[in-house]
C-alpha cells in the first residue's frame, strides 16, 4: 500500500505548494486506502494484534501498553490521535488532511484521549 | 516526560527500516525535483495503525481508466477510476460537499484449489457497490446502499444487528457487528461468529 500510494504520487504530477503539503496528500491518501483495504478483502491476510505486537522492540511495558491502547481505539479516534501526537499536526492541519471540521477533529481527540487517561490510568497525563 | 514524548517512544518502533528509507534516497536522487524521505515514517505509522494487511503488489504504471456512476454515501456519484490490472484500482470522485475524495484498493479471489488470483475489473466494480456503513459523531448508525440510507441504530442487540436490503432487482441479508464490520449474503442472515 505504501508503494501504491508512492505511484500514485509519482505518477499524479500533482502541484505542490510545499513539502509539507506533499506529506499531507501523502498521508490521506494512505489512509483512505488503508481504510479501504480494511473494509474489503484484505481482512484475511492480517496477524492478531497481539502476535503483531510481539514482533515489535519496545523499550519498556509502558510503551507496550500505550501502544495497545491506542490500537483498541476506534479508527476514527485512533487517526487523529496518532496524527496529533506523532506527527506534529495542529488540529486544524488534522481536519484538512482528514476533511473533518476542527471542531469535530477537537471532539475525536478528547474522547480518543478521556479512553487512553481511563485505560491508561497515571500513565496518561490528563492534558485536555 | 509529557504524553507527547510518552507517545512517540512508544510507536517509534514502527519507523521504517534503513533499507526503505535507502530506496526511498535511491529515487530523489533519480528524480530530483520531488523530496520523498521526509514521509516515509509516517506512512509506515499510519497504515499499521489502520490495522491493514502491510499488502505490496507490482506496480503496473498507467491502467485502464474508466469513468462510472456510482453510488457513495447515498448520492449518485461520477468516478474516474483506473484499473491498474492486478486486481487494484484507484478512484477520483467529488462528494457532495464539492470537496475531491480519492480512495483506492483492491482484492483477491481464491479458486476451489486454492489458488489466488486478483480480482477482475467487474469483480472490483461490484466491490463498490457493496453497502456502507456509516458511524456518525453524533452516535447514530447509518446503512447506505444505492439511494437507500437506513438507520440501524436501535436495531443492535448484543452488538449485532440483522438489516435485509432490496433495491427491486436485488435482495441482501445483511449482518452487521457494531464497530467491527459486516456480512452479506443473498439467501439468509449471515451468523456473527462467521466473519471476523
Amino acid at each position: 500500500m505504501v508503494q501504491d500510494t508512492f505511484i500514485q504520487y509519482w505518477t499524479q504530477k500533482k502541484e505542490f505548494e510545499s513539502e509539507e503539503h506533499i506529506r499531507a496528500w501523502l498521508i490521506r491518501v494512505a489512509v483512505n486506502k488503508a481504510k479501504n483495504k480494511v473494509s474489503a478483502f484484505f481482512r484475511r491476510n492480517t496477524l492478531p494484534l497481539e502476535d503483531y505486537m510481539e514482533t515489535l522492540p519496545f523499550q519498556t511495558r509502558e510503551d507496550s501498553d500505550l501502544f495497545g491502547a491506542v490500537m483498541a481505539l476506534p479508527e476514527k479516534y485512533r487517526i487523529v490521535i496518532h496524527l496529533f501526537y506523532f506527527e506534529d499536526y495542529s488540529v486544524r492541519e488534522i481536519a484538512d488532511i482528514l476533511h473533518l471540521t476542527p471542531e469535530n477533529v477537537k471532539v475525536r481527540l478528547t474522547r480518543g484521549r478521556q479512553s487512553l487517561r481511563s485505560t491508561l490510568k497515571e500513565a496518561w497525563e490528563d492534558d485536555q | 516526560m509529557t504524553n507527547k514524548e510518552k507517545y512517540k517512544q512508544a510507536f517509534s518502533v514502527l519507523r521504517p527500516s534503513e533499507e526503505f528509507s535507502l530506496e526511498v534516497n535511491t529515487m530523489k536522487k533519480t528524480r530530483n525535483h520531488r523530496p520523498l524521505s521526509v514521509v516515509a515514517a509516517s506512512f509506515a505509522a499510519c497504515i499499521i495503525l489502520l490495522g491493514s494487511a502491510a499488502t505490496a503488489y507490482a506496480a503496473d504504471v498507467g491502467g485502464i481508466q474508466r469513468k462510472v456512476q456510482l453510488w457513495l454515501h447515498g448520492d449518485q456519484t461520477q468516478a474516474v477510476i483506473e484499473f491498474d490490472g492486478s486486481g487494484n484500482y484507484e478512484m477520483e470522485y467529488t462528494d457532495g460537499e464539492g470537496n475531491v475524495k480519492q480512495q483506492g484498493g483492491g482484492g483477491v479471489a481464491y479458486d476451489g484449489h486454492g489458488r489466488e488470483r486478483p480480482l477482475t475489473e467487474e469483480e472490483l466494480l461490484e466491490l463498490l457497490s457493496d453497502p456502507e456503513v456509516q458511524y456518525r459523531d453524533d452516535g447514530t448508525v447509518w446503512v447506505y446502499w444505492f439511494d437507500q440510507k437506513i438507520e440501524i441504530t436501535d436495531k443492535f442487540e448484543d452488538g449485532v444487528c440483522y438489516v435485509k436490503l432490496d433495491n427491486g432487482e436485488k435482495t441482501l441479508y445483511m449482518t452487521v457487528k457494531y464497530q467491527n464490520g459486516y456480512a452479506t449474503d443473498t439467501k439468509k442472515f449471515v451468523s456473527p461468529w462467521e466473519f471476523n
